[in-house]
């Protein structure tokens, strides 16, 4: 909100130092965000300065110059100068002019009307046009100006519609009828919905409620009566109704944020007064008020020890009341007893309980007095199980070559459509797009991986193997479930499948992964027919790892070979164990052998070496695949050879050459009767 | 044998011998010469001392000494030639090595900043006794507003200010109007999940995404981190508060640091302030913090004339940006290797 200095002068004496000012006003809750004089402002007045400060949305009451010269007041502990406005009245009751049914009050509490006859049209005085101008507000007329002016002094919203425009002399302040059109001051149509309100006279609306004024009732320059509006209309709905017609403006912006019931009726007089002035013309007799009646605030009690109980500091009982009643407050008894009782002013809405008075102490005493070496109990933490897993986990995938990456939660429909491994339900989606068409909750982490590959490719000729730990959004069974968010660790890299296995096999070894990884085949667009496959720690599914199709990667103009896998972080650690534990080596030495087979194109290595265990049992410390070869002219079309390493140990001997071999042989057995394998000579 | 043709011979085994030991030039060279001249069997020392029988009598004791000689001279070129082969002088350097040729590096991936923030706050705040916490993304109102003390005319629960799910009706008719789930606009409610949960006391941090429509620049982006603190116990001031912060800044930021708190408004606070780091001489804001509204614990069951605690925010990216002298927000959500790899 833009201040005036010169402005403020009227109401409060302002200190010579305008930067320590500045920076006072910003530690007790006025941010300063900037300053301009004329010379960044040509429409300055060459000894004005304009301040721009941020009013934190339970303050509408500084959103007024009186209101911030208040604060500058308690500030310094100087006097605060508030206008009294006096009205000279004709004899015709404003009652006898105009009518005023209220079939809103839920969004309209108070409406307020005073009828000004006689006023003639013309400019502002030049102080009054240079007031508005020096905060940003356009010079349109003396009726207009003087309900800117006004609210820019006090923060309440004003509107002055012309008289002869009222048909039947009659304001009904009721919601909008369905798709009612109302063409607004800026001339532009409107089509309106019940739950709005609008200040309609007996044929169509002339007003949207608080948020702008229509243009069939505005002041023009042949206007010779005047209604002034002056009303309290509550935060949902303007709020709402501007959101929904797109229609913002500093009356409901304050609005919004609560206006002074006191100040209705003090605002009303003001610009009466400062119309007649500059316009001339008479007020009608009274007010036309719907809600004439202001409940008193209820007091509220502050005990010292809750002061000192919050804030940690003490503060003298004598400075406590100073602030607060400086602040506007009215003390029914003062804390000097160890408690004190106070009722918040009008136009503080935020002032209800004991917090908020403890606040009003401390941002004005200052919490640069508030210490910064008090006691910390020591109280003991400790690291999650999930951030030791996941350390370990980027350990590893770093070591691996694979770099972290972090992409957007929300996604396009393009990324959402192209994979979805874990659920067919559709993703969920948000009402407005986070980033440039991505409306999705992802299902998955690998598109937004790929993508971030082919990026890499396509911005520096870079291969980008990569990883990401997020959270999946997976939709619940109905539209009110939160959804399940399942964390993933993902992977894209080049290289080839059993590579990329590799590294998830290492990966569910170093966290201590109690069961093997195994894997069976599962189909699914996107990837290559037949590779592809969901990986299982024993029967509970780990994830997915497959490569992915030629066609998809062409529509990511991406070349060579990409793999990409995706498991789910609760399954590793449902499987892990963490703390390694120490198993005891055989104190004897271990024999290697090694072994080739040829066998049927079919046999797999998880076969293999199942057969080769179950051979030789507890002296088996590892079967090691080596190498697979194929020649078709030696060994017949669909054959194979597969070379593997055994590692042969006893707990209780050293075994001999003869007790190897012995091994070998029961090896070589069962795999030529269970696998028709034989070994090469 | 006359005497001057065995002296002969013997000059011209000498000549040959340390000629081509002095050209051995590999180990294997070495011992084909070393055995060719003084090997003990076959060598050729050996063959020309049996030659001794067919000199004059007179004459042995000279042919002799100089027998001596050239064993000795050969011998020396044996010593010679071994110790050069094995890796004395400048002459036995391998010219093919050059060891300004840059090493094999392994292919080590790099941890994102993001990351090595969150570890890094996460350690700072567990030596202080605060216990990470995390909780759903996707929020009910109750969690994200309701709890938190924002009441439904609030500006906070406008839908142009969050990202509410659609719905069946809202996806394909209306927009923006408030829904029953969003993405959660702060990490405020994990606190209220975890005091709805425990009893007091209560020192735990919530760190993770949130979700606000701001449009994306240099320092915005819809998606951020937070970190969350929260502290409940019999006696929390909001001199405990500064002091946190302090050690915090500390640790995080270095000993010159300042802090300053600037009053400021949230529902779920009271007071209410935002916290600024004094930092290369600039004021800079980093977040939020204030007293446990007595409304919040109420919501979750805490007698707030029992307790009272502290609250503070800060963003992530922020904290991240400012240690890493990263310019652009966006950067940290390309993917990008030529970012990633810096960190």
């Amino acid at each position: 909100m833009l201040v005036s200095w010169k402005w403020l002068t009227r109401y409060v004496d302002l200190p010579a130092d305008r930067e320590e000012l500045e920076t006072r006003l910003s530690l007790s809750g006025l941010n300063h965000e900037g300053t301009e004089t004329s010379n960044e402002n040509p429409a300055l007045a060459a000894d004005d300065v304009c301040i721009d400060l941020e009013v934190t949305s339970n303050r509408g009451d500084c959103l007024g110059h009186i209101g911030v010269a208040r604060e500058i007041a308690v500030l310094y502990d100087t006097e605060l100068r508030v206008p009294s406005p006096t009205l000279e009245e004709s004899k015709t009751d404003v009652a006898s002019l105009l009518k005023v049914e209220n079939e809103f009050t839920e969004a309209c509490p108070r409406y307020t009307a005073r009828v000004i006859r006689g006023v003639k049209v013309g400019p502002s005085p030049a102080w009054m046009q240079a007031a508005l101008t020096s905060v940003g507000i356009g010079v349109v007329n003396n009726v207009v100006d003087a309900t800117n002016y006004v609210l820019m002094e006090c923060g309440q919203p004003l509107h002055a519609f012309d008289y002869a425009k009222i048909a039947d002399q009659k304001i009904v302040v009721r919601p909008a009828r369905e798709k009612e059109i109302i063409t607004a001051i800026d001339h532009r149509q409107y089509e309106l919905d019940p739950s709005m309100c609008v200040i309609a006279d007996a044929k169509s609306a002339s007003a949207v409620a608080g948020v702008m004024g229509g243009a069939d009732s505005e002041v023009t320059d042949s206007t010779a009566d005047v209604v002034i509006e002056a009303a309290i209309f509550t935060p949902l709905s303007v709020r709402r109704a501007a959101r929904t017609l797109k229609l913002h403006s500093p009356s409901s912006f304050r609005f919004e944020r609560r206006v002074d019931p006191v100040g209705v009726d003090w605002a009303s007089r003001r610009v009466c007064q400062l119309i007649v002035e500059s316009a001339g013309g008479t007020v009608a007799k009274g007010i036309i008020d719907t809600a004439p009646e202001i409940e008193p605030r209820p007091p509220i009690v502050l005990r010292r020890s809750q002061l000192e109980r919050i804030l940690g500091i003490t503060i003298e009982p004598g400075e406590v009341d100073r602030i607060l009643t400086a602040l506007g407050c009215q003390s029914d008894a003062k804390i000097t007893a160890g408690s004190g009782s106070y009722r918040a002013p009008s136009w503080r809405h935020d002032l209800t309980r004991e917090a908020d008075l403890i606040e009003e102490v401390a941002r004005i005493h200052g919490y640069d007095k508030i210490p910064e070496d008090s006691p910390i109990p020591v109280a003991p933490s400790s690291k999650r199980t999930f951030d030791s897993a996941t350390e370990k986990i980027r350990g590893v995938l770093t070591a691996a070559g694979l770099s972290e990456a972090m992409t957007p939660s929300v996604v396009t429909k393009k990324l959402d459509s192209s994979l979805s491994p874990w659920t067919e339900r559709p993703a969920l989606s948000t009402q407005t797009a986070m980033l440039k068409g991505a409306k999705r909750l992802r299902r998955t982490l690998l598109p937004s991986l790929i993508e971030a590959r082919a990026n890499n490719w396509a911005s520096a000729s870079i291969e980008a193997d990569l990883f990401e730990i997020a959270h999946l959004y997976l939709p619940g069974e109905t539209e009110d479930e939160l959804p399940d968010e399942l964390y993933a660790v993902s992977l894209v890299c080049g290289g080839d499948f059993f590579a990329a296995k590799g590294i998830i096999e290492s990966l569910c070894q170093r966290l201590g992964a109690r069961q093997a990884v195994s894997v069976s085949p599962v189909d699914s667009p996107g990837f290559v027919t037949g590779q592809l496959v969901q990986l299982s720690l024993g029967d509970s599914p780990l994830g997915y790892l497959g490569v992915v199709a030629p066609k998809t990667l062409k529509q990511w103009k991406l070349s060579g070979n990409v793999v990409v896998a995706e498991l789910s972080i609760a399954a590793l650690l449902a499987d892990a164990e963490l703390v390694p534990q120490q198993r005891i080596v055989s104190m004897f030495p271990s024999v290697e052998r090694d072994l080739n087979f040829v066998m049927s194109e079919s046999v797999r290595w998880n076969d293999l070496e199942n057969v080769v265990r179950s051979a030789v049992g507890d002296q088996l410390k590892s079967v090691t695949y080596r190498e697979t070869y194929r020649d078709p002219k030696k060994d017949g079309k669909d054959r194979k050879r597969v070379l593997l390493s055994m590692q042969l140990q006893s707990d209780e001997t050293t075994l001999s050459g003869d007790d190897a071999d012995a091994l070998v042989q029961s090896v070589i057995g069962a795999c030529k009767k269970k696998l028709d394998a034989e070994l090469l000579g | 044998m006359s005497l001057q043709n065995f002296l002969s011979a013997l000059d011209a085994l000498q000549s040959e011998a340390i000629a081509t030991l002095d050209a051995a030039s590999d180990p294997e060279a070495f011992e084909a010469a070393r055995v060719k001249y003084v090997g003990q069997k076959k060598g050729a020392l050996k063959d020309i001392q049996k030659q001794m029988g067919g000199v004059a009598a007179d004459d042995r004791k000279s042919a002799g000494m100089r027998l001596n000689e050239v064993k000795q001279a050969i011998e020396k070129a044996v010593a010679e030639a071994q110790s050069r082969l094995s890796g004395g002088g400048d002459s036995g350097v391998d010219p093919t090595f050059d060891p300004t040729l840059p090493g094999v590096r392994p292919t080590i991936g790099h941890i994102h900043p993001i990351t090595q923030t969150i570890t890094h706050l996460t350690e700072i705040m567990g030596r202080m006794g605060f216990e990470a916490a995390e909780g759903p993304e996707v929020e009910d109102p109750h969690h994200n507003f309701v709890a938190l003390n924002i009441p439904e005319d609030h500006p906070a629960r406008d839908p142009l200010d969050n990202f509410y799910l659609a719905t069946a009706a809202t996806g394909t008719e209306k927009q923006n109007i408030e829904g029953t789930r969003l993405l959660r606009s702060q990490t405020s409610t994990v606190q209220i999940r975890v005091m709805a949960n425990r009893k007091p006391p209560v020192r735990v941090i919530s760190l993770g995404r949130v979700y606000r429509p701001d449009d994306p620049d240099a320092t915005h982006f819809p998606m951020f981190h937070q970190m969350e603190g929260l502290l409940v116990d019999t006696h929390v001031t909001m001199a405990n508060l500064k002091t946190v912060l302090r050690v915090f800044a500390t640790n995080y930021l270095g000993g010159d640091v300042e802090i300053r708190f600037r009053p400021s408004f949230f529902p779920f606070t009271e007071p209410s302030v935002e916290v600024d780091f004094l930092w290369d001489g600039n004021w800079i804001e980093f977040g939020g913090a204030g007293m446990v509204d007595p409304n919040v614990f109420r919501a979750v069951g805490y007698d707030p004339e029992e307790v009272s605690g502290f609250a503070f925010g800060l963003g992530v990216e922020r904290l991240c940006m400012r240690r890493h002298g990263i310019k652009d927000i966006r950067d940290l959500y390309s993917g990008d290797m030529r970012f990633l790899s810096q960190f």
